[in-house]
């Protein structure tokens, strides 16, 4: 072997070992393949079978821990003290039902389905947002490849007064879109009758999301540097109503209706978003505990 | 997204080590937990069930004392840098405070180091923040691999790469031996804690 093959194939082989004590396997792999083709050329070394041996060995190992990872499932199931914490880590908001539906939504997105099917159905029975947790329940039963238990679940609210058939059918549509997009071919119980519930929600509040809290940032005036931010009290399709005590008057003042708000962080139990918004309406509250406090209503621009 | 009690005086906050896969940033939490044991009020967690590679997150709580009159609490946290865990790296990004990048300096990690940070930018993006603008530190981990005739990049190089127009603070660091580990730590969580005090307007 000539000493500048020996040399080059030796530190080939110290990289592809540090790549492979990194963990780095696939750039371990190519430098053990890159020392076996030079090998092969090398008139000296291509006579080493003992030696190509060895990296050949080398290679099988690496590619069996590849082979192994590739594998490994992505999200294993955790424990129940890990899930635990997952759902206190990952729950933000200050209202508890908010809070209980981002943890829930933190268990499904880290591949927790069985538990975040649990806390779906706790929260569906409690009555919170229900098509947003009925959506949750069927995306976990798809996650887990389950579909019979999707189509179940939809037959068993077919069956009940949860929800009008406006929202039965976005339900159906939703699970067939999911199915689809799975190949899955798990038939679906069609809709035949309007079950006796009734809504008269408007398309807007439909599909509006809900907003728990909003954060307001001014661009210029007096609270230009400030945070203002605002638990929702109330929502109707795009108009939040805030609540804002007396002793923030000055904030009050400026809110006059008409003011436009260029930059309003809106929470949702699901996700967080940048919109902005126009001042609607702004009252004295004149009764109660609260006298003396105001309300805000902001529309949020629904772009 | 720091949490900020007001009638009891403490301050949550929330650090995140972000990098390229098998960049070092469990290993960067691993030396904190040992180097500041002092701090720690439970055990570095890490939910990672599969060997040595992060598949969900490490988290740390650091309890730091008090600091003009706040009781300041850390939860330190690693995503996982493998490409495909995306969806997580963004859950773990909620309601983040500061970030220390962690880039990786052997040569052949160059273009992850660069997709890891765009996909930072891209995530602080879609949770209505600025990679300008958070406070942010840059760390060229591994640097103990120098004279080990392995092809690492020179730290000028990791810094045009990835810092030309961030112009983060940068520490260069060896975070197996703990070297410009407690550095790069100190500096994120000054960051931190400034921007914090403007933000909620904390005094004593």
């Amino acid at each position: 072997m000539q000493t500048s093959e020996k040399e080059s194939i030796g530190r080939l082989l110290k990289e592809a070992e540090i790549y492979r004590s990194h963990g780095l396997l696939s750039n371990s792999r190519a430098k053990y393949l890159e020392i076996l083709s030079m090998s092969r050329k090398s008139s000296a070394i291509s006579k080493n079978q003992k030696f190509i041996d060895g990296i050949k060995s080398k290679i099988r190992a690496v590619e069996k821990s590849l082979d192994e990872l590739r594998k490994r499932p992505d999200k294993p199931q955790l424990n129940q003290d890990m899930q635990a914490l997952i759902k206190k880590l990952f729950s933000f908001s200050k209202t508890e039902a908010a809070a209980a539906i981002e943890g829930a939504v933190a268990l499904a997105k880290f591949g927790q389905y069985e538990k975040a099917l649990y806390e779906f159905h706790l929260l569906l029975s409690q009555g919170i947002l229900p098509l947003v947790m009925a959506k949750n329940i069927i995306r976990c039963h798809v996650a887990l490849k389950k579909p019979d238990a999707a189509a179940e679940e939809f037959s068993k609210w077919l069956s009940r007064d949860l929800f009008s058939f406006d929202e039965l059918a976005q339900l159906r549509s939703f699970t067939a879109a999911a199915f689809e997009k799975e190949g899955i071919h798990t038939p679906l119980p069609e809709l035949f009758t309007r079950p006796r519930k009734t809504f008269s929600v408007n398309k807007e509040e439909e599909t509006f999301l809900e907003i728990s809290a909003i954060s307001i940032h001014l661009q210029n005036g007096p609270f230009q540097s400030e945070n203002l931010d605002f638990e929702v009290h109330f929502q109707s399709a795009n108009t939040v109503t805030v609540h804002l005590p007396s002793t923030r008057k000055e904030i009050a003042e400026f809110f006059v209706p008409g003011t436009r708000l260029d930059n309003i962080e809106c929470y949702s139990p699901i996700t967080v978003f940048r919109s902005s918004g126009t001042v609607a309406g702004k009252a004295t509250i004149k009764h109660g505990p609260k006298r003396g406090d105001y309300t805000l209503d902001i529309s949020i621009d629904a772009d | 997204m720091a949490i900020f009690n007001a009638k009891d005086r403490i301050i949550e906050c929330k650090l995140v080590f972000y990098g390229p896969g098998r960049g070092g940033k469990t290993t960067n939490l691993e030396y904190i937990f040992k180097a500041f044991n002092k701090n720690t009020s439970s055990e570095m967690i890490s939910i990672n069930t599969m060997g040595d590679r992060t598949l969900f997150f490490d988290f740390l709580p650091l309890g730091l004392g008090k600091i003009r009159g706040c009781e300041v609490k850390i939860q330190l946290y690693t995503v996982p840098g493998q490409a495909r865990y995306r969806s997580t790296r963004k859950l773990v990004l909620k309601g983040v405070d500061g970030v220390v990048f962690v880039a990786d300096s052997l040569e052949v990690r160059r273009k992850a180091n660069l997709l890891s940070l765009r996909d930072l930018a891209d995530n602080l993006k879609s949770e209505g923040k600025n990679i300008f603008r958070i406070p942010l530190v840059m760390q060229y981990n591994k640097r103990d691999l120098e004279g080990h005739e392995v092809p690492l990049l020179p730290l000028e190089t990791l810094d045009m790469d990835l810092n030309s127009k961030l112009k983060a603070p940068h520490f260069a660091a060896s975070a197996l031996k703990g070297e410009g580990v407690g550095a790069t730590l100190k500096h994120a969580l000054l960051l931190t804690l400034r921007r914090l005090q403007t933000d909620l307007k904390w005094t004593r």
